[in-house]
């Protein structure tokens, strides 16, 4: 009867140390900032006791107040685009017959997620500073449009999975009902699309407002976004406004991540 | 009327082609309970979506009342189709479910509105109009997804296997309610099925389709009466096939020569051979059994009583097993042992010859 069961990683001697380091190395620094952020002292490495102090800073600072809503209006722009982006290409991708090099395509759609992002950042602050020369143009539509641009397969994957996983013959039976295609796609298609439209836009906003690389190679001088503002502190002084702005970042972040995950648990019901 | 002409659809291309309809020609009257039935994988559906326009046939042609339809979009054919899952919109209630395809057709609110209410009376699902579709049960989306279809009164009605999804009793009912409902609308039914008892009993004509062909296209009656490919006599209902020797042909009538020497009457079948070996169906209630020296002789096998009937598995010379079905009637003592010397005889014109 004893047959060998399957293979049980977590029967295998030193699992549970390894994976204990693991969360141990993944969460202590996090939960260490999180804890510095309410630091009464300047040092970001010894305790001197509990105070809201840099929250308070951080929330009269100038220069944080501008990235916060220079980066605030970026991930709203840019979400909103690549998510109208990501449904199109989704559509293309999964309601139409195949077609030569649609695989192609897919791989183009996702291609920065495969491109090295410091790539990319280089290859957008040559292209970008031609323009900058030609036309003398130096505001954040160059940020809205790179951003837009990188988050584009983030907001594609929910988009694309929740359209593979929907009924095709929905669509037919409004097509028979007299339904003309951009009618089948308002009344039957965008209504059952609607939670992965929302988890790819929300993933789309975390992620334009985390980055730094492309933002840094990409911004105009005097402009900044959170990310690259507090780059830009850790080179100077670091008090714990950092761990402050950092904490608050993390909150949204999870926030965000929690209502996507209740979104894509939500369509399965 | 729906004439389909000549219609083939080849699925991909190359080593991997697949033809699923093969050269169907059917006309469909006005009004008419008109049924495909066949086995898993005829290509029922797919002549079924060709007609409503989500296969793009690779040849043919398809007119309804005389218009091509072949080059219009699905939501431009006079078409409505009650799809095999349903494909309710689950984001709907059920009255807007009935009311979408009014509504795509712009038609005024107050219209939309009687209308809807005109249909869950007809389906009797007045009382759940306000519920979600995913809030009922099979039958009841069934009933929706068929007052969904009738509500813009299409020339024709597409039913792809509606049936298949219910119980026994529900699907009984059904039956018959589909009857009725296309008895009061007038609308052309088309109906796919793979329940041969289904298909007798509703349709008011039966097209048996086999390998993306259509093999035979008829009443019921005639169907299982005079069924004219040994396929069609062996999917409808039980059958004996006998070799027989074709004499003759003049219009219906075939003279044959069964293997006893004894001559008799069979129905001829349209383009079939006109003389030499050909096999013959006779339905096992259409025999009688006599005494020896009958048309076909034989050795009683079996003797299987089923209330109704029963079944006589007679061993014949040809050394193949015939059956006859006799009614039973009250408290006859069965008069037949097994082991005795039998006669199998039926009336002229009721064996039927088959055409390959
Ligand atoms: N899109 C397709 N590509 C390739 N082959 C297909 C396609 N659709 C159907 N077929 C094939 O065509 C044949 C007929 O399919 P169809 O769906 O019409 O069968 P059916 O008679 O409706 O069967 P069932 O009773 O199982 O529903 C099948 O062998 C099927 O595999
Ligand atoms: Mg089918």
């Amino acid at each position: 009867m004893a047959r060998s069961r399957a293979f049980d990683v977590r029967r295998q001697s030193g699992f549970a140390f390894v994976a204990l380091s693991c969360f141990v190395l993944l969460y202590l620094p996090i939960i260490l900032l999180v804890v510095y952020s309410f630091n009464a002292g300047t040092s970001i490495a010894v305790w001197e006791g509990f105070s809201w102090q840099w929250y308070v800073s951080a929330w009269q600072n100038e220069k944080v107040q501008e990235a916060t809503i220079l980066s605030l209006i970026i991930a709203t722009c840019a979400s909103i685009v690549a998510t109208s982006a990501a449904v199109m290409a989704a559509l293309a991708t999964t309601r139409t017959s195949k077609f030569r090099g649609s695989g192609l395509v897919f791989a183009m759609i996702n291609q920065p997620l495969m491109i090295p992002e410091i790539v990319t950042a280089v290859a957008l602050l040559i292209f970008f500073a031609m323009i900058k020369v030609a036309t003398g143009y130096t505001g954040i539509w160059y940020l809205i449009i790179a951003h837009s641009a990188f988050c584009i397969p983030f907001a594609y994957m929910p988009i694309r999975a929740r359209l593979q996983g929907m009924d095709l013959n929905l669509e037919q039976a409004a097509a028979d009902l007299y339904g003309r295609p951009w009618q089948v796609f308002r009344r039957v298609t965008l209504p059952q699309l609607w939670p992965g439209v929302l988890a790819g836009a929300m993933l789309a906003f975390v992620i334009s407002l985390d980055d730094v690389v492309i933002t840094e190679f990409v911004k105009s001088a005097g402009q900044d976004t959170l990310p690259t503002y507090m780059l830009g502190q850790l080179r100077r002084v670091i008090t714990p406004e950092i761990n402050a702005i950092s904490t608050v970042l993390l909150a949204i972040s999870v926030a965000l991540v929690v209502a996507f995950y209740m979104l894509s648990q939500s369509k399965k019901q | 009327m729906i004439e389909i002409s000549g219609l083939t659809k080849t699925f991909g291309s190359g080593d991997s082609a697949f033809t699923a309809l093969k050269d169907v020609t059917v006309t469909i009257e006005e009004n008419e309970f008109f049924t495909l039935l066949g086995p898993s994988g005829c290509g029922k559906t797919t002549l079924l979506r060709s007609i409503a326009g989500f296969v793009d046939p690779t040849t043919g042609s398809l007119t309804i009342n005389g218009d091509d339809i072949l080059s219009k979009a699905p939501f431009d054919r006079p078409v409505n189709t009650v799809f095999q899952s349903y494909a309710l919109f689950p984001h709907m209630t059920v009255s807007e479910n009935i009311g979408f395809g009014l509504e795509m057709q712009n038609r005024p609110k107050s219209e939309v509105q009687s209308i809807v209410q005109e249909m869950l009376e007809l389906v009797q699902m007045t009382a759940l109009a306000d519920r979600m579709t995913s809030q009922i049960s099979g039958g009841q989306q069934q009933r929706v997804a068929l007052a969904r279809a009738l509500a813009p009164k299409p020339k024709v009605l597409l039913l792809d296997e509606p049936l298949s999804a219910l119980d026994f009793k529900l699907r009984k009912e059904m039956q018959i309610e589909l009857k009725r409902l296309q008895h009061e609308t007038g609308i052309t039914f088309v109906f796919v099925t793979h329940d041969q008892e289904e298909a007798l009993t509703m349709s008011d004509r039966i097209a048996v389709m086999n390998g993306g062909r259509i093999l035979q296209i008829g009443g019921p009656r005639e169907i299982y009466d005079h069924p004219a490919e040994r396929f069609v006599a062996d999917f409808i209902g039980d059958t004996n096939f006998v070799s027989a020797d074709l004499q003759s042909v003049e219009g219906e009538a075939a003279e044959i020569v069964l293997p006893s020497g004894k001559a008799i009457q069979a129905r001829s079948v349209t383009g079939g051979a006109t003389s030499g070996k050909v096999t013959i169906a006779v339905r096992p209630e259409h025999a009688t059994l006599t005494a020896p020296g009958a048309l076909i002789d034989g050795t009683l096998q079996n003797i299987v009583y089923f209330g109704t009937d029963t079944h006589y598995h007679i061993e014949t010379d040809a050394n193949s097993t015939f059956v006859i079905r006799r009614q039973n009637q009250p408290d006859a003592a069965e008069s037949q042992k097994i082991g005795d010397k039998v006669g199998i005889s039926f009336n002229p014109g009721v064996a039927q010859v088959l055409r390959d």
